[in-house]
């Protein structure tokens, strides 16, 4: 619209139309948050808006006829008269000038100015709208946006450099071997006098570079296994297996070396077999990493103990010795890469300090924790967790040799546990004896299949049955997860029944969904062909201990040289309690605790319990606090509280 | 009796000298290939008692190398020992599947190496 045809339209309005129009530029002048002004040839305010006037701290009136050099500082206002004679001058609008401004407290205000010229119906300059608007929010979020890509762009190049690295060490690895096996090829020949006979001095100084070439190996391999596990191409195979039997194994080779030092080297293991599901090549790794740093660490005549415990839901295996220990700063670096102890005298540095930072990795793969304590001079302890599955511990030979052939074909299995509970008590109020009630489930379990309709499992199927302790366990090779879930569930049902028709009613059924192949292969479900997994149902009137309830309460920690109080929340089971701590316990150390269960403060449960695991936590975000996560073992609990926990933990499961 | 004839398919020219002393001292014959295109030619007009295969090797990998020999039916009864710097699970596999009759790292020892050669030997 020219400016002809505007003064027109102006003029032609009836008084209504202008006033309604001139409500709505009110409105705008009123409402919108963006300082609004005009003003004339001379730069003098004619008009402002709320926003304007609000901002300065007086009414839109009182800014008329006023110069930006009553409002503001003298170098500011002349930048802005600039502004506006050059705008008015050229009649060139300034659009979207982003000007910083410094407020009084320090924070940066950014706004964005906006002038254009005013004229009038004969083109002249009369003056100027202004329209200023606060943009710092903005320009904030374009830092942070900026920061941000910043940030992406420079963790892209060290993830590449990363993976180069990696790949580096792989392919020079690869390529040290070569050579490395001639040399070894070569020095045999002449070792084992094929092009020759040697003297024995000769054959001395062979060996020692056969050695050598042993202690080359031996990096290169460890090199290997730390870009293998960075790059997260390690594969883990997993197997059953008796953890007495993998750390046996590791005495055996170890006899030798600890008695060329007169080290004496201990074992203690379960009385009863705990079967594990591990990748056993690699945790033997661990076991024998931390058994040939003992004995590297221990002078000659010492003592070096590995011993198994059996916890609640975990194995624990220790390597205790009375070397020379570690120092408390080198025990923060212990499992790094690279890192070594400092040189001390009489003690071969053989490798390159990966074999802790190796192991750390391989533990963790398998959902476990490390963690070492030690004094300086007086020995160090090493200890590694590793997940339980108890229900495995029935498992005798036979059947452990057939599941871990089945894996190894890549077959998924799936494993039901029936557990009664208290079997003892389901005996004697079902009156009859152990053998029908087995009998009976057996039966159960053949119908259920029947109606599964599974033909290709009913002939694979494997049912253990352990009399004596109330587990009925049954192998299914190859099944669906379908087809385990409706067995399991048809189980559930008849076996419900089957009790309440032999008139025991309060008991109680129900299926645990642990999946253990979900839990420690997730890491390895691309490469791993075959599945483990479990499905335990529990039938009882009492929860066993390996279930557990989260709580928030306040408990006291009896330690030797003070009382700490905390309200947190604890993991209680009937074997143990579980709780983040700030103070560092020793392992198997033993201490008081106390506590109540949130609902009834008056009922204070105090034990004693023994430290069965503890494992640092990260910090987050740069709280630098040290925190663990610990593991308590109830030593003895007095009947009146185990009850209590064990109906606790019956009505809340 | 007859001496075996062994061919080594390899291309590190020490590893050749080395294993070659050893194989002669337990009186064996021993040929060799620097290549696997060579290594397979001279394997199927020679005919050997076992081939000791590299897997890295120029103009025709070693995988290549035994699937063309396991897959004829005229030489898939000569035994086949794999040599390899890499113990990827992935290669033992694919070693597996070509149908190689063992699998040796490097850096090996003699003494293994001599063991597995005396048992395919023997059959």
């Amino acid at each position: 619209m020219n400016k002809i045809t505007r003064l027109k339209h102006s003029k032609n309005m009836s008084f209504k139309e202008l006033k309604d129009n001139y409500q709505l530029l009110r409105d705008l002048m009123d409402f919108i948050p963006d300082v609004i002004y005009f003003k004339d040839r001379k730069g003098r305010f004619i008009m402002v808006n709320q926003a304007h006037a609000k901002g300065l701290g007086v009414k839109p009136e009182a800014l008329v006829g006023k110069t930006d050099f009553d409002l503001f500082q003298k170098h500011r206002a002349r930048k802005m008269v600039q502004d506006d004679a050059q705008v008015m001058k050229t009649g060139k609008p300034m659009i979207d000038r982003v000007e910083r401004a410094t407020r009084p407290d320090g924070v940066d205000n950014y706004v964005s100015t906006t002038k254009i010229p005013r004229y009038d119906n004969k083109g002249k300059v009369i003056g100027l709208i202004g329209i200023t608007r606060d943009i710092t929010r903005r320009m904030q979020f374009e830092r942070l946006r900026k920061d941000k890509l910043s940030i992406e762009r420079k963790l892209e190049a060290l993830e590449e450099l990363s993976a180069m690295k990696s790949e580096f060490i792989s392919t020079v690895s690869h390529e040290l071997r070569t050579p490395l096996a001639v040399i070894k090829q070569l020095v045999t020949i002449v070792f084992n006098e094929v092009v020759g006979q040697i003297n024995h001095k000769q054959k001395e100084v062979l060996q020692k570079t056969l050695d050598n070439t042993e202690r080359l190996r031996k990096i290169i391999d460890d090199l290997l296994d730390v870009s293998r596990i960075e790059r997260n191409t390690l594969k883990l195979h997993y197997s059953l297996v008796d953890i007495a039997d993998l750390v046996k194994d590791s005495a055996s080779f170890f006899t030798e070396l600890a008695a060329e030092k007169s080290i004496s080297l201990e074992y203690s293991y379960p009385k009863k077999p705990v079967n594990i599901f591990i990748d056993v090549d690699r945790i033997r790794q661990v076991i024998y990493n931390l058994i040939s740093n003992a004995i590297k660490f221990t002078m000659d005549g010492g003592k070096i103990k590995v011993e198994v415990r059996v916890l609640e839901s975990k194995v624990r295996i220790g390597v205790i010795d009375n070397g020379i220990g570690i120092s408390k700063s080198d025990l923060l670096l212990v499992f790094n890469k690279f890192t070594q102890v400092s040189k001390i005298e009489g003690v071969e540095n053989k490798g390159v300090g990966l074999g802790l930072s190796i192991s750390k990795k391989l533990v963790e793969r398998h959902k476990g924790d490390i963690w070492v304590e030690s004094k300086l001079g007086v020995g160090s302890k090493f200890y590694f967790t590793l997940l339980r599955f108890y229900t495995l511990d029935m498992l005798d030979k036979t059947i452990r040799d057939k599941v871990s052939s089945l894996i190894k074909k890549g077959v998924s299995i799936y494993f039901v546990s029936l557990l009664i509970l208290n079997f003892n008590e389901f005996k004697r109020r079902l009156k009859i004896g152990a053998k029908i009630l087995f009998k009976d489930l057996h039966a159960i379990l053949d119908l259920s299949l029947k109606e599964v309709q599974s033909n290709n499992l009913n002939k694979q199927t494997m049912a253990v049955i352990n009399p004596k302790v109330g587990k009925f366990s049954i192998v299914l090779p190859g099944a669906t997860d379908r087809q385990v879930v409706k067995i399991s569930n048809l189980l559930k049902l008849k076996i419900k029944e089957y009790f309440i028709s032999n008139k025991i009613e309060d008991v109680f059924i129900t299926i645990g969904t642990l999946s253990y192949s979900q839990k420690i292969l997730s890491h390895d479900e691309k490469f791993s062909a075959s599945r483990f997994s479990i499905k335990e149902i529990y039938i009882g009137s009492e929860m066993r201990r390996f279930k557990r309830v989260s709580l928030k309460t306040s408990i006291k920690l009896y330690l030797p040289d003070k009382k700490v109080e905390l309200t947190e929340s604890i993991d209680l089971s009937i074997g143990g309690i579980c709780l983040t701590i700030r103070d560092l316990l020793k392992t198997d150390s033993q201490l008081r605790v106390s506590f109540f269960l949130p609902e009834n403060k008056k009922f204070i449960i105090s034990a004693r319990v023994r430290v069965a695991w503890i494992r640092k936590i990260r910090p987050f975000f740069g709280k630098d606090v040290d925190k663990y996560k610990v593991g308590l073992e109830f030593i003895s609990l007095e009947d009146k509280y185990r009850k209590f926990i064990a109906s606790k933990l019956s009505s809340m499961l | 009796m007859r001496k075996k004839r062994i061919l080594l398919i390899e291309d590190e020219a020490d590893m050749v000298y080395a294993l070659t002393l050893q194989l002669e001292a337990i009186d064996c014959e021993v040929s060799s290939a620097k290549d696997g295109q060579t290594g397979l030619g001279m394997a199927r007009k020679e005919k050997p008692d076992l081939i000791i295969l590299d897997l890295m090797l120029p103009k025709m990998d070693g995988y290549k190398v035994c699937r063309m020999l396991k897959f004829d039916e005229r030489y898939k009864k000569i035994p086949i020992i794999m040599l390899t710097a890499r113990i990827q699970d992935q290669d033992k596999k694919l070693g597996q599947e070509v149908g190689a009759d063992a699998y040796i790292t490097k850096p090996f020892d003699s003494k293994e190496l001599l063991d597995k050669i005396s048992a395919l030997l023997k059959k």
